[in-house]
C-alpha cells in the first residue's frame, strides 16, 4: 500500500514537473510529427504503399518519441542530483521505478491524440469511432511496453555523456516483440482483420507489457545503484 | 562528530557509504546495527543526508517541493502544516516562487528541512556550511545544535573548521581514506592551526 501511495506522490511530481516544461512535450510532440511526415515524404504519392505501412510509421514515430522523452525525464532528475535525493528518502526504489515508469507512460499517451489524426491524415486512412479507439487502445499499450524498459534504461544510462547513443542501443533490440505486435495488431484494425488475429496480437502485446513492468520493476533498484 | 581532512582524503565518501549510496570496497559499515546495503529502507529512516547537491527540482516552488517530501514520509503536507517549516529557515515569504529563482543559499535552506521532515536519528551533513551568508551559516548552526538536543547523532564533512569545532564533541582527521588523527573540537582546531 506504501509503494502505491509513494508512486502515485512521483507521478503527481512528474506530471507537475511536465506541466511546468511544456516546451519539452511540445519538442517531442513536433519531431514525432515530422517523423510522420518524413516518412510520407519517404514512400512517395503512392496511397496504397502509405495505407499499407500506415501502422509502421505510426508505431515507429512512437518509438523514436519516446527514447527523446526518456532521456529527458531523467535529465530533470539528474539536475541538483534530485534522483538522489528521492534515493535517500525511505522511498522503495519499486515505488521509484513504478511512479517514473507511469509518468512516462502518460506522456506518451498524451501523444495519441496528435499523431493518430495526423498519421491517418497523411497517410489517407479512414476509419470509424470504434477503430479510432481501439487504435487508441494498443497505443496505451504499445507506450506501456515501451516504458517499463525505457524507464529502466534511461535510469541506467542518465549518468553517462552517451546517454542519447546508449538508450535507444539499448532499447530497441529489447522492444522488438512490442514494435512486432504493436505494428501488426495497428495494421489490422487499419486494414481489417478478415482472420480475426487482432486479439492475439494484443494478447501478446500486452503479455510482454506484463512481463517488462514486473522483471524491469525488479531491476530497477540495482540500475540506481551508484556503486562507488 | 567532524570528518576533516583535505580534499580527496575521503570524508564524502564515508558519508556516502554510510547513506548507502557507495558500496564499501572492502570493510563493513553499520548505522545502528543495520548494513546500509542490505537493510536500505530500514537504514534511510534512521538517517538523513544533506550533500552538496540541493536535491531540488528547478521547476518546483519551495511549498511543493516540501508537500512531494512531506507525502513520501508520510507526514502532514497541508500548507499550514508545511508554512512554519518555510518560516523556520526564512522562505515563508517565497513559497509560490520556483526553485530555479532562489539562490544557493535559499535552496541549502530548503534542503536542509528535508530533515526536519526526516526527525533522523543521524544526520549526515556534507559541508553543511557551504553556500550560505554569514546568517545562513547561524542558521545552520542553530539547527545543528537544535538536532543534537533533539536526541540526533550528527556526522558532519567540512572544511570551515573553527565554525564546527565549536559544535562538535568529537572530531577526526582523515588522509586518503584512513584516520591519522583523533580528538575533539579544540584539539582539531589546533592541530590544524598549527599546520597552516
Amino acid at each position: 500500500m506504501n509503494v502505491i501511495r509513494q508512486a502515485l506522490v512521483l507521478v503527481g511530481k512528474d506530471m507537475l514537473l511536465e506541466w511546468r516544461g511544456r516546451s519539452r512535450f511540445i519538442s517531442v510532440l513536433l519531431f514525432g510529427v515530422v517523423t510522420l511526415l518524413l516518412f510520407s515524404f519517404a514512400v512517395g504519392p503512392d496511397s496504397v504503399a502509405l495505407r499499407a505501412a500506415a501502422a509502421g510509421f505510426l508505431v515507429l514515430a512512437l518509438l523514436l518519441s519516446s527514447t527523446l522523452s526518456l532521456s529527458e525525464s531523467f535529465r530533470l532528475e539528474q539536475e541538483e542530483r534530485a534522483l538522489e535525493g528521492l534515493v535517500l528518502l525511505p522511498v522503495d526504489p519499486v515505488a521509484l521505478f513504478y511512479g517514473k515508469a507511469i509518468g512516462n507512460t502518460l506522456f506518451l499517451l498524451l501523444l495519441a491524440p496528435i499523431f493518430t489524426p495526423v498519421a491517418l491524415v497523411l497517410y489517407s486512412v479512414e476509419l470509424g469511432a470504434m477503430k479510432i479507439l481501439t487504435l487508441v487502445g494498443l497505443w496505451a499499450l504499445a507506450a506501456a511496453g515501451l516504458s517499463a524498459p525505457g524507464t529502466l534504461y534511461a535510469a541506467m544510462t542518465s549518468r553517462l555523456r552517451s546517454q542519447d547513443v546508449l538508450l535507444p542501443l539499448l532499447l530497441f533490440p529489447l522492444v522488438v516483440p512490442v514494435l512486432m505486435g504493436s505494428v501488426k495488431a495497428m495494421a489490422l484494425v487499419l486494414g481489417g482483420d478478415p482472420l480475426e488475429q487482432l486479439r492475439s496480437w494484443t494478447v501478446l502485446l500486452g503479455g510482454f507489457a506484463v512481463i517488462y513492468w514486473s522483471l524491469c520493476g525488479l531491476l530497477f533498484p540495482y540500475a540506481i545503484e551508484e556503486g562507488g | 562528530m567532524v570528518l576533516a581532512g583535505s580534499n580527496g582524503s575521503g570524508k564524502t565518501t564515508l558519508l556516502r557509504i554510510a547513506a548507502g549510496l557507495y558500496k564499501p570496497s572492502r570493510g563493513k559499515i553499520e548505522v545502528y546495527g543495520l548494513d546500509p546495503q542490505r537493510e536500505r529502507l530500514e537504514c534511510r529512516r534512521a538517517l538523513s543526508m544533506i550533500s552538496h547537491q540541493a536535491y531540488l527540482y528547478d521547476r518546483l516552488t519551495a511549498i511543493e517541493t516540501l508537500r512531494i517530501w512531506a507525502r513520501l514520509l508520510d507526514r502532514p503536507s497541508a500548507d499550514s502544516d508545511l508554512m512554519p517549516l518555510l518560516a523556520s529557515v526564512g522562505l515563508e515569504r517565497r513559497p509560490r516562487l520556483q526553485v530555479a529563482g532562489f539562490s544557493a543559499g535559499m535552496r541549502k535552506r530548503l534542503t536542509l528541512l528535508r530533515t526536519r521532515l526526516e526527525q533522523p536519528r543521524l544526520l549526515l551533513l556534507d559541508e553543511p556550511f557551504s553556500a550560505l551568508d554569514v546568517e545562513g551559516k547561524r542558521q545552520v548552526e542553530d539547527w545543528i545544535r537544535d538536532a543534537r538536543e533533539a536526541g540526533a547523532a550528527v556526522i558532519m564533512a567540512s572544511h570551515a573548521i573553527l565554525r564546527v569545532s565549536r559544535l562538535c564533541d568529537r572530531a577526526v582527521l582523515l588522509e586518503r581514506g584512513q584516520i591519522v588523527w583523533r580528538g575533539d573540537g579544540e584539539g582539531l582546531a589546533r592541530r590544524l592551526g598549527e599546520q597552516a
